[in-house]
């Protein structure tokens, strides 16, 4: 390897599996469109199925001004995945047809992420929710799925160890609602990462959180301004969780924005300016602060 | 940690070093634990064979240095994780040629954190250029077939025309 070295180097030469490891960075979009089109040999390194166990559906948002179909797009990475695909991100897109899609072909999926995915319905995410048996990592932001549906995942979900369910912030001390925080306490036991950013819930749900969840570690209640963690119930959620985030800590580290809406209605309107949010976190997305123990997530590098 | 009946005649330093020698000769001096980072190494000294300069054939001096550097940065105690993350874009903001080479070694030496970074700073430079313009950068020879780029249009089912 030590000719005398012209400063060339052959980035062909790289080892392919580190080839597909930057590659993977891109997301599928970019894989897609640009990566398999540079040479054969990234062609090649698209068209193996190893490339698409994880499948990045990461996207500016700005759907109508894009040229491509990212449902199609995101059939086609499933279709490539030949069922191997254990973990899917889909982000301002997505349909009942798409989901059921990826869940009839790929059985093993350990971690899904919807993020503003308007279209899925309640149905749709408890039809796919009964073939997910397999499922650890869940997040579903800025979506609007009923309680009954969360009972449903936590049912059908036994192995559920990181729940994220983030949501607009709201204000008004009046809107408050702990069906979601009791849905979860019902149903997901074994749960040790919960995220519940913008939650309406109060102290009630996270009684009945921190007395149905043994095994939770970490906690982020940012921006639930129903809660009101003094006294006796500070000190239960010290003791009881290795990494708490509290209603008004700072939102620095949080990948969406953080805005508080002090509107009334709270149906699904997003703010403007959503699209700007910055999605480039997504290598956060297993981040939680302090959070050294990626051992739940180790299915990603069997 | 095992303890190594190392039949050194040095007395015991408070901070054990390790010495590695690159493929063109240079010397490099790591605290163990620094160089613990790397598996490759942690396997030799383990093994015990680390009483002697670690011949590394695959490195070559320049490199060698800037990863005794992140080595050594990455295993300082109470390094808080932003100013961490500043100092590795630093690290990587240097030309892809070099990036390339602390690829190399990263895996050679099996240092995931490089690695990864490395890797992720690659990915960076790829990201929004067309094909066309990634080939330019890597100096990448375009070996489509006129059929395999007609082949990957036709595949194209989500490209709205």
């Amino acid at each position: 390897m030590a000719t005398d070295d012209p400063p060339s180097h052959n980035w062909l030469d790289l080892p392919r599996e580190i080839a597909t490891t930057i590659l993977l960075k891109l997301g599928a979009v970019e894989i897609l469109t640009t990566a398999q089109r540079v040479c054969t040999s990234w062609r090649s390194i698209c068209a193996d199925p190893a490339m698409w166990r994880s499948i990045d559906m990461r996207n500016t948002g700005d759907l109508s001004g894009m040229d491509h179909d990212l449902v199609a797009m995101c059939r086609h990475a499933v279709d490539r995945s030949h069922g191997g695909c254990v973990d899917i991100n889909i982000e301002y897109f997505g349909t009942d047809e798409l989901l059921k899609y990826t869940t009839d072909r790929c059985n093993h999926i350990r971690r899904l992420r919807l993020v503003c995915c308007n279209n899925i319905s309640d149905e749709g995410l408890c039809e796919a929710a009964t073939k997910l048996p397999l499922l650890e990592v869940l997040e579903l932001s800025y979506c609007s799925f009923s309680k009954e549906a969360l009972e449903t995942i936590g049912q059908c979900c036994p192995l559920l160890k990181s729940f994220k369910l983030n949501s607009q912030g709201y204000r008004y001390t009046h809107m408050e609602c702990d069906d979601e925080a009791q849905a979860i306490a019902k149903n997901m036991h074994g749960l040790r990462h919960l995220q519940l950013f913008g939650n309406k819930m109060t102290n009630e749900g996270l009684k009945a959180i921190l007395d149905s969840c043994p095994h939770l570690e970490h906690l982020d209640l940012r921006r639930c301004f129903n809660v009101n963690i003094g006294g006796n119930l500070g000190k239960r959620c010290t003791e009881q969780i290795k990494d708490l985030r509290r209603p008004y800590d700072p939102t620095d580290d949080y990948e969406f924005d953080a805005t508080i809406h002090d509107e009334e209605s709270f149906d699904d309107d997003y703010p403007s300016g959503f699209s700007d949010i910055d999605f480039s976190d997504y290598d956060n997305y297993y981040e939680f602060s302090d959070y050294d123990d990626y051992s739940v997530y180790g299915f990603l590098y069997d | 940690m095992s303890s190594s009946s190392s039949s050194s005649s040095s007395p015991p330093c408070p901070k054990k070093m390790i010495t590695l020698k690159s493929s063109d000769g240079e010397t490099f001096e790591i605290e163990e634990i620094a160089a613990l980072q790397s598996k490759t190494l942690e396997n030799m000294i383990d093994e015990n064979c680390a009483s002697t300069p670690i011949p590394l054939p695959n490195v070559k001096g320049k490199i060698l240095a800037k990863v005794v550097e992140f080595c050594t940065k990455h295993a300082e105690a109470g390094a808080d994780a932003e100013t961490l993350r500043a100092w590795d874009a630093e690290f990587v903001g240097v030309e892809h040629a070099i990036v390339f080479d602390y690829i190399l070694a990263a895996n050679f030496l099996e240092i995931p954190t490089l690695l990864d970074l490395a890797c992720e700073s690659v990915a960076e430079m790829i990201k929004g250029k067309t094909p066309d313009e990634i080939r330019k950068f890597f100096n990448i020879n375009n070996a489509f077939s006129p059929e395999e780029e007609e082949d990957v249009r036709r595949q194209n089912q989500w490209a709205f025309e």
